[in-house]
């Protein structure tokens, strides 16, 4: 428990450990698991909504297990077309430092996220609306990511100096990693679950798309 | 060139697909000469002696066409998913139909890509030519099936056949945009390779640097990338001609891709093979989007 305390101070102090040579497989388990284990704190603290007793305790684990599967599985997405254009671009060499860049980003994400969590429990215990909740979370999320991109700029500076080409990579993973994750988070929905719906893992026959669904709320919104 | 060069090219050509071989070591080999070229390898200047890329012309095309398979499957995923596996049919077909396509629009290019490397003065040969537009196929197909989980995705959770049209589109124009960057690179390369060395006189970069320790070959920074532009550039009228031809071939591919339809297979309509002639790619493109949010 420690350690892993440890490792996550060197990570959000964007120490050289998170991205230097070495064993790349221990390195890729070790921010792995700072992933999962703050992932999972938040993704809990996320699914207590509706209460943990009884039925409602479910969400929690539905939701703790869904925060590090959606990192994980749109960065196992977003890799392939990463990997080719890095190629083309003459950039494989700086690769593996590339992924564990990318990867102590994520972790450094789930740490602020989790960080965050008190604000969560605060919120949930001041007001009751569902609406506001996912309002609420989503302000989490986003102001986590965009501390993480100053953690991501700092992970990435060395590169960078090298090549030039580097920040246009980055700037690709970003939005292919935006776009791809928008959709996964719609699809991995509910991540708070309505505390008049019994919890579920997915929602039945509620998929369909992020974008095309945003726009028509955000349509309706506007239109009144 | 001659006619005996031009025969000695067809036969060289005829013994390159007599010895496809399908050993599984034999596909290791192909798959590392096609990550040759994407990292640059295959097409450095010091590479292309003789204004050759030297890459093997079956072994890419089977490894193109395995790879258009493979992103065909991906393609026609959506239409199987959501009909619940009734229209295996449209997977079947897709995974038929994309590497149809990317050959189907190099036959149609290539004619005018040799006669306008012929009117530019590059001395390069039909076989040439034909290496260097599979090379930068298998670019371009390397890029869309690193996409392909992307578009499974996509697939497997959106029933909204106007987005997976536009996605597709969007997927298509990125392999695109960057298979012909390579492929304007190599030729610059390739004429850079064949302009007389007028560049590399000893007793010229001596006297601009003395002090500078290095050999003859005292050129700019070789670039080392599949896509990295050189130092040195082609004439205008080069450029011009070669910004003409790959218009042509994203015109031609577009265009392909229509007359293939169905690629992506509408989830509501039956199963055809083809679909009646009708309309063109870019007004479908148009319609879809205005489709997207109704």
């Amino acid at each position: 428990m420690k350690i892993i305390l440890l490792q996550a101070d060197s990570v959000l102090r964007a120490k050289s450990w998170a991205v230097q040579e070495g064993n790349f497989i221990r390195r890729l388990t070790q921010l792995g698991l700072l992933v999962f284990v703050f992932g999972i704190t938040y993704g809990a603290v996320m699914g207590s909504f509706g209460g943990i007793l009884g039925e409602r305790f479910w969400q929690v684990i539905y939701s703790a297990v869904k925060v590090p599967l959606l990192l994980t599985a749109t960065f196992a997405l977003s890799l392939p077309s990463f990997f080719v254009v890095n190629t083309l671009f003459g950039l494989r060499s700086d690769f593996l430092y590339s992924i564990r860049a990318l990867l102590a980003t994520q972790a450094g994400l789930t740490i602020v996220l989790a960080s965050f969590a008190p604000f969560t429990i605060l919120w949930y215990a001041s007001s009751a609306n569902y609406r506001g909740a996912i309002v609420f979370n989503t302000l989490m999320f986003g102001s986590a990511s965009f501390t993480a991109q100053w953690l991501l700029r700092r992970f990435y500076e060395p590169l960078v100096r090298r090549d030039g080409r580097h920040r246009t990579l980055l700037r690709a993973w970003l939005a292919i990693y935006a776009f791809v994750g928008i959709q996964m988070g719609w699809v991995l929905r509910p991540f708070i679950g309505s505390p008049d719906l019994t919890p579920q893992f997915f929602r039945q026959g509620a998929w369909g798309n992020a974008y095309v669904n945003l726009a028509k709320i955000i349509w309706s919104f506007i239109s009144g | 060139m001659s006619a005996a060069a031009f025969l000695k090219d067809c036969e060289s050509l005829c013994v390159d697909v007599h010895n496809l071989r399908f050993r599984r070591s034999e596909m290791l080999k192909w798959f590392k000469q096609l990550d040759k070229i994407l990292r640059g390898d295959a097409t450095r200047l010091s590479s292309l002696t003789d204004a050759e890329i030297k890459v093997p012309l079956g072994g890419i095309s089977l490894v193109v066409l395995l790879l258009g398979v493979i992103y065909g499957f991906c393609v026609g995923s959506f239409a199987m998913i959501q009909s619940a596996g009734r229209a295996y049919q449209q997977f079947i077909a897709s995974a038929i139909k994309l590497p149809m396509l990317f050959f189907l629009t190099l036959a149609v290019t290539f004619p005018s890509l040799y006669v306008f490397n012929a009117l530019i003065g590059t001395r390069l040969s039909v076989v040439s030519a034909l290496r260097l537009l599979i090379a930068a196929l298998g670019v371009m197909l390397a890029v869309l099936a690193s996409l392909g989980p992307i578009v499974v995705f996509f697939g497997l959770s959106t029933e909204n056949y106007p987005f997976m049209i536009l996605l597709n589109v969007a997927t298509s124009t990125v392999a695109g945009v960057l298979g012909l960057k390579f492929l304007l690179q190599t030729l610059d390369r390739l004429v850079i390779v064949q302009q007389p060395k007028s560049s590399d006189d000893p007793d010229n970069n001596a006297n601009d640097n003395p002090d500078n320790s290095q050999t003859s070959d005292d050129k700019p920074a070789e670039p080392t990338a599949a896509i990295e532009p050189t130092g040195e550039s082609t004439t205008v009228k080069a450029k011009s001609v070669f910004a003409v031809w790959t218009t042509v071939f994203a015109l031609v591919g577009a265009q392909m891709s229509w007359v293939l339809r169905p690629l992506i297979g509408c989830p509501t309509l039956p199963f055809e093979w083809f679909r009646a002639r009708e309309s063109n790619f870019f007004i479908a493109v148009a319609r879809a989007l205005g489709n997207l949010f109704s």
